[in-house]
């Protein structure tokens, strides 16, 4: 899906390149994560696939197509097949979240009527559901990132490109936010993103590209953040400066608790909600059309309904009504 | 769809740089009125020259008696030289010459008694007072050079005399007039061109969040453009059509109602005139904001 053969990137005459001779080969539904200190090369790599920038050596395929000989009049239709997410989620701020998402789509010209259906069953997927009117302000840092993936998705492109998507984020939200890529890469969408973001690495466990200083210095599937880089040998005895918690594990550093928004869990919450209703419907009624790839026989282990509070049950409950009183108006 | 969007965006980008869109109409404006202005003037020009030069004549004036010039010292012309004079027009000027009058003096104080029958300016003259002349009326208006070569300086004629000449410091006039109007246009065109650029660029740096994001979702490079496009064509186009609405009230009350009243034997341009350089003037907004935005444009939203 994405094929870097000895890619070189330098920017200005004369300067250390950005991306020294990197190969690397994401296959099509593969979750790739990006790991590296900032400057090693992260966000060039994701700018030459988008061909934001062209490579000064090597060349880049993406979707099939070679970078380096496609011409510039076609890359809106190369864009149209990769959705981006950032770190500052870049939504119009005098857009509403329908909106916002609806633009990705309307600029593209698809008619109006595909933007009526698709926008909605985005945005729940996503666990929007309901807060279509809302502006971006009125919403959390998480919900934002929502609807920047939201609108990232709503073309169902073929590649996700993910730049530090949870850079701004508590790390409960962020937590939700990789659960909905996950969720995303499991439709069959690459995803590749750019991290510093190690918990979430470690946790997930999936494939590692580590760029440092414009190399790959490790490709590993299944793998871990890796050991930071002493920078600061010297303050290595007060590590909360580099990495609170890491590296001196005998120190106890009391981490920073922080709740996230009820409204992020909600958001959340419905998410799972909406996910788990699309693993239990047999696959016909999948509206997602082009390039998807079976779902995965097995529902997602987070998916089942969260159990306990009553609050969540009558939200489930209003969720299984709106969805029936959707299926009447569908039949 | 894509055409409601794209107006939609038009009219957002319109309203949120008002005061740029309205500096951009009336510089629009002003030019285009001196461009259309200095098109009125020569239309003016060529519409005299075409009224008039139907009219005008050379004079030939044969020697009186007394005059002072060389070729007139043996007294006034003989019969026999206006004979020979005769004989040269009707052949070296064969080509030039459409028409041949010949006005003894006799006819000429006949003219002249009926011009003014009590006397010119309280003096009464005679037949003598009088100077025959010979009236040629050219092919070409334009050709008075060749006549007045041929027959200056032979005995007999006293001076060869173009009426056109009474015309030419009007139409210089209106030449030079012209000229500054276009000059004029010239500079406030390139103010214009200056100021839509500007006006573009802004609107683009403005909106470059949303032009970003269409890029990003893979927008073709017409449909970023394409607002921005318009936006400069509807403001250069509405100051076209004010400068066409500015001159047709000028013509109209100026021309048509005033001076045609007062001086009623010159032909003057009409609001029909106004009209047959609408286009040039529309054509001339629409490509200024075309040019200016190409060049912005390339520039500033690049895919």
């Amino acid at each position: 899906m994405i094929r870097f053969e000895n890619v070189s990137k330098v920017y200005a005459r004369g300067a250390r390149p950005a991306l020294d001779d990197v190969s690397v080969d994401v296959s099509r539904g593969e979750f790739v994560f990006l790991v590296g200190a900032s400057g090693s090369g992260k966000s060039t790599f994701l700018r030459l696939v988008l061909r934001e920038e062209r490579p000064t050596g090597g060349s880049v395929y993406v979707a099939g197509r070679d970078l380096s000989r496609l011409s510039s009049w076609k890359v809106p239709s190369l864009r149209r097949s990769i959705g981006v997410v950032f770190q500052d989620f870049r939504l119009l701020p005098n857009k509403t979240v329908h909106e916002n998402v609806a633009f990705a789509l309307q600029v593209i010209g698809k008619p109006r009527h595909t933007i009526r259906t698709t926008v909605p069953e985005v945005l729940e997927m996503v666990g929007l559901d309901g807060k279509e009117k809302r502006l971006p302000h009125e919403l959390s840092g998480g919900e934002q990132q929502r609807v920047a993936i939201a609108r990232a998705f709503v073309n169902r492109p073929q590649i996700l490109l993910a730049d530090e998507p949870t850079g701004n984020l508590d790390p409960t939200t962020s937590l939700g936010i990789m659960r909905l890529l996950d969720r995303i890469n499991r439709t069959g969408t690459t995803v590749v993103m750019a991290t510093h973001d190690d918990e979430i690495v470690n946790e997930m466990r999936k494939r590692v590209v580590e760029l440092s200083t414009g190399s790959v210095v490790r490709d590993e599937v299944d793998a871990v953040y890796g050991e930071r880089e002493s920078i600061l040998p010297l303050v290595g005895q007060t590590p909360v400066l580099d990495a609170p918690g890491r590296g001196a594990r005998a120190v106890v550093v009391p981490r920073v608790q922080v709740s996230p928004e009820p409204a992020d869990l909600e958001a959340e919450r419905a998410a799972e909600a909406a996910a788990a209703r699309a693993a239990s419907q047999p696959p016909a009624a999948q509206t997602t059309t082009e390039q998807v790839t079976p779902e995965p026989a097995v529902p997602e282990p987070a998916a089942p309904e969260p159990a306990g509070s009553s609050a969540d049950d009558v939200v489930q409950q209003v969720l299984r009504e709106h969805e029936r009183v959707r299926a009447g108006r569908e039949a | 769809m894509r055409l409601q969007f794209v107006l939609t965006e038009v009219l957002q980008g319109l309203r949120r740089n008002l005061s740029m869109v309205v500096s951009v109409v009336l510089v629009t404006f002003v030019s285009l009125t001196f461009v259309g202005a200095a098109a009125l003037l020569q239309t003016q020009v060529t519409k005299l020259k075409g009224d008039w030069y139907d009219l005008v004549e050379v004079s030939v004036f044969l020697c009186p008696t007394g005059s002072t010039a060389p070729t007139c010292a043996d007294g006034e012309a003989t019969p026999e030289q206006v004979d020979a004079l005769e004989q040269v027009i009707d052949t070296e000027l064969a080509d030039v010459v459409a028409n041949t009058y010949f006005e003894s003096k006799g006819d000429a104080f006949e003219a002249f008694t009926q011009m003014y029958p009590d006397g010119y300016q309280g003096t009464q003259l005679t037949e003598d007072d009088m100077q025959a002349s010979f009236r040629l009326k050219l092919v070409d208006p334009e050709q008075y050079q060749v006549v007045d070569d041929v027959l200056e300086g032979r005995a007999g004629v006293e001076v060869v005399e173009d009426q056109r000449e009474v015309f030419e410091p009007l139409f210089l006039a209106l030449g030079r007039a012209s000229l500054l109007a276009a000059g004029l246009a010239g500079v406030m065109l390139l103010a214009a061109v200056l100021l839509i650029t500007t006006t573009i660029r802004l609107s683009a740096v403005s909106r470059r969040r949303e032009t970003g994001i269409m890029r990003l979702v893979g927008a073709s490079n017409l449909f970023v453009q394409l607002p921005f496009m318009l936006e400069g064509a509807i403001a250069a186009l509405v100051g076209a059509l004010l400068a066409v609405g500015g001159l047709w009230l000028a013509v109209q009350y100026l021309v048509t109602d005033w001076l045609q009243d007062s001086v009623d034997w010159v032909a003057y341009v009409d609001v029909g005139d106004v009209l047959l350089i609408a286009p040039l003037l529309i054509g001339i907004a629409v490509l200024l904001a075309v040019v200016s935005s190409v060049v912005t444009l390339n520039r500033y939203t690049r895919v």
